[in-house]
């Protein structure tokens, strides 16, 4: 069987990097999501459909036949409008806690979790040894009848 | 009758009934005296014969065409079909107040009804109490600042009518769904609150809100997908999800909920966590009425066009109110909630689930935090800023990689204590798959670091659940001789709950192909033809055939037809529309799909000239179906887990 599951894997794979091969270049959406409309505040390029918006989307598809990149067209449109016409807050100043907290908080997270996680199985080696010291090893017998009645444990959840 | 007084009786004798229900109960509970617990009760089960009739009074001043009424003259028309008239019920807040109102009083009716000989239990009267408080915040609301009976001083000739874009399938059950999810995870915050007021609090209340917190979690999960279905199929931008701050509002409870019932696993199991549980459910419970809250408020922009409602701050207050309240209650439990944690390893399941929950809270956060920004912005430099899609794409997506690794990881580590032995053994045939699966990947052409790590990790994920799918059936098979494919079924019918949760995780799977799919390989183009003249994209030509112009109900249709060709080979006809309805300021444009399991053709037409050029927009959305796919697997996996088993008799 597990062989059949490889060959399986391998055929979906290829299937996906035949999707893959005709990844694109840069398109009108993927600039105009990094966009705001100036004439509707707060509403993403690629998503509005006024008027004023179809002034911005001709700048762009200008823009992208002379083959300007993503930074470029975005440099250009934050000289016209200052940075406000922008959907991704620039990396800098302020700005920075947007982008740094997330990842601070996961961190922070992590940390906690894995504190807690030691502590725990410190407790749970106390435990254990504050058992097993007082008598004799645990009977392998038991140790098994234990370990099968955790497992029928597990598959009844 | 008249429906108008109806509805507003019902709804002052709906608030009464709570308000006396309240009273009933809190004196019941100083004096300890059991029939007013009773009574309150029965009062508070009987609020849902009233809001049922507001409910019905409003659907029939809908059919009605009962223009004289605000709420109706602004939501529908004479031309509004007879479906879309009945659902506009909850087109506008008023009366999505009225629907939250009304399911909130048959399920707390259906909680009466189930514990009715509980009565007597320490609980009960609390989780009553904070049921009928929470309806009648509702209610409250619905009887002054928002009521959906509010008469104009004319009766005008015809109604404004219902919002085009509204006026779709998937948008109809999307916010019901929606609704129907938030609703639901009233009833466990009910129960936790409960169970800290009067010191029960052993797992009792978590086993008794299992099927509702899942069964609202479904809800959530479906509400989110009809609405990514619906951004697809009637926005016309290509794309299903925005990060638009109302949609962020729904999918930040559904990752604390999705956290809640990983970790109420563990609680039930070794009754561990039960501080953590209790905060994640009132978390729970707050992102869904600080979502209603922003919603409502219209403090941030947003494309769902609700705007400043007025009823902003009374939800503040409701949500300032909540939060304090459950927070102290948490932190006065503190010393009984608290047990004496212990793990046999630092590798078990339960390490995983608790970084499982710190991924999923972080990216809740992040999300929370985006969409708040521009107003901590605002308030610290001065400036608004719009926070949008680029970036929560590439904050949370980093984050939903990670997620995905732990659950493929999961199943390989077993609760409480994993051998090396076994992990290594169950470790290294996904491990294999993924890393050929990358290499392959990676020989072909897939060089960007996000794709080729979601495709890679989703085929570790599938390998260890079809691992935990082979290992069951071959266990079964070898205890009762069944064929493999007799085995599996049974197997997966028998430990629904566990295989539920792998379906959902497979669903997810299949949701990264098609999200990765659609985002990272997605062509478009745009282009202006004469009838006659054709367009390439990818493998598909597109020739412009045929023009027409019709009146259909409560719209004018000019529809494009395109001939399809792929690979030279005919491949079906697609026809595009715009659409001006009547009422409406602004034209549709109507999606045209041609789906396939390799991919999304979508065509809209944007512009129409004179002479009947038309401009389409064309874009290839690979693998895209199976996000779809995986969403419905998500919902089955969900139904899977809350079917109740046949209850076992004692054996005598």
């Amino acid at each position: 069987m597990t062989p059949a599951i490889i060959r399986y894997g391998l055929i979906f794979a290829l299937v996906l990097s035949l999707q893959a091969g005709t990844a694109s270049a840069l398109t009108r959406t993927e600039v105009e999501k990094h966009l705001i409309c100036s004439a509707c505040p707060g509403e993403a390029l690629n998503i509005d459909r006024c008027s004023g918006g179809d002034s911005m989307r001709a700048e762009i598809d200008r823009r992208l036949a002379r083959g300007q990149d993503l930074q470029t067209i975005l440099d250009f449109f934050v000289g016209q409008f200052g940075e406000d016409i922008l959907t991704v807050p620039p990396r800098k100043g302020f700005n920075l806690v947007a982008w740094a907290a997330p990842f601070v908080i996961l961190l922070i997270g992590l940390a906690v979790a894995t504190i807690f996680i030691h502590r725990w199985n410190a407790a749970g080696r106390r435990e254990t040894s504050g058992r097993d010291r007082p008598g004799a090893p645990p009977d392998p017998a038991l140790r098994r009848r234990v370990e099968e009645e955790l497992d029928r444990m597990e598959d009844a959840t | 009758m008249n429906m108008v007084l109806l509805g507003n009786l019902s709804l002052a004798a709906a608030f009464a009934a709570s308000l006396l229900a309240m009273m009933l109960l809190l004196t019941g509970l100083m004096r300890n005296d059991l029939r007013c617990i009773e009574s309150g009760r029965r009062f508070l089960a009987g609020v849902a014969v009233f809001t049922s009739m507001a409910a019905l009074a409003l659907s029939r001043l809908f059919m009605t065409d009962a223009f004289q009424v605000e709420y109706v003259a602004s939501y529908s028309d004479r031309a509004l079909p007879l479906f879309y008239k009945a659902t506009s019920f909850w087109a506008g807040q008023k009366g999505s107040l009225l629907f939250w109102a009304w399911v909130l009083s048959l399920y707390i009716a259906l909680v009466t009804w189930n514990t009715r000989r509980e009565t007597r239990q320490k609980n009960t009267p609390y989780i009553y109490l904070v049921l009928a408080a929470i309806l009648g915040f509702f209610l409250l609301l619905l009887n002054t600042v928002s009521s959906p009976f509010t008469l104009l001083s004319f009766t005008p000739p015809d109604g404004q009518g219902l919002n085009p874009m509204l006026q779709n399938p998937g948008m109809i059950f999307h916010p019901p769904t929606l609704f129907l999810g938030y609703i639901g995870f009233t009833i466990p915050f009910a129960y936790a609150v409960a169970a800290m007021i009067s010191g029960r609090l052993d797992p009792g209340w978590l086993r008794k809100t299992r099927r509702w917190n899942i069964l609202s979690w479904i809800f959530l999960t479906i509400g989110i997908i009809l609405g990514g279905q619906w951004a697809y199929v009637e926005l016309g931008w290509g794309g299903f999800w925005a990060w638009d701050p109302v949609e962020n509002a729904s999918f930040i409870p559904w990752l604390v909920s999705t956290a809640f019932i990983h970790t109420a696993i563990i609680q039930e199991r070794r009754n561990i966590m039960r501080v953590w549980n209790m905060a994640l459910i009132v978390l729970t419970f707050l992102t869904c009425i600080f979502g209603t809250y922003l919603v409502r408020s219209g403090v941030l922009q947003s494309v769902h066009d609700f705007g400043a409602t007025g009823l902003g701050g009374f939800f503040l207050v409701f949500l300032l109110v909540t939060g304090i309240g459950s927070t102290i209650l948490i932190a006065e439990s503190y010393s009984q909630l608290r047990t004496r944690h212990s793990l046999e390893s630092l590798l078990s399941r339960e390490s995983t689930f608790l970084f499982n929950n710190v991924i999923l809270l972080a990216i809740a956060f992040s999300t929370l935090f985006g969409t708040v920004f521009p107003l901590i912005s605002e308030m610290v430099t001065g400036r608004k800023l719009t926070v949008g899609e680029p970036f929560f794409n590439q904050v949370n997506t980093p984050l939903f990689l990670l997620l995905l690794l732990l659950t493929g990881l999961c199943p390989l580590i077993g609760w409480r204590r994993a051998s090396a032995d076994n992990l290594k053994k169950n470790f290294l045939f996904p491990a294999t798959l993924a890393i050929a699966g990358a290499m392959v990947l990676f020989g072909t052409g897939v060089r960007e670091f996000y794709p080729l790590a979601a495709f890679s990790l989703a085929l570790f994920v599938s390998a260890t659940i079809l691992g935990e799918f082979a290992a069951g059936a071959r266990a079964r098979k070898r205890l009762t001789g069944e064929n493999l494919l007799v085995a599996l079924p049974r197997v997966l019918w028998k430990l629904r709950r566990r295989y539920g949760g792998y379906v959902v995780h497979f669903g997810m799977v299949l949701m990264v192909i098609g999200i990765t799919g659609a985002t990272a390989f997605k062509q478009e183009k745009e282009a202006t033809l004469q009838r006659g003249e054709a367009m390439t994209i990818g493998d598909y030509r597109l020739r412009y055939t045929d023009f027409r112009s019709f009146q259909d109900r409560n719209r004018t249709v000019y529809a494009a037809t395109l001939d399809v060709t792929r690979q030279g080979r005919p491949a079906g006809r697609m026809t595009t529309e715009r659409r001006y309805y009547i009422n409406a300021e602004q034209p549709t444009t109507e999606v045209s799909l041609r789906i396939s399991a390799r991919e999304d053709l979508y065509l809209t037409m944007p512009t129409i000239g004179s002479n009947n050029e038309i401009t389409i927009r064309a874009a290839i959305n690979p693998l895209l179906v199976w996000g779809w796919v995986g969403g419905g697997l998500m919902v089955l996996g969900g139904i899977m887990a809350i079917i109740p088993s046949r209850r076992r008799r004692p054996t005598p």
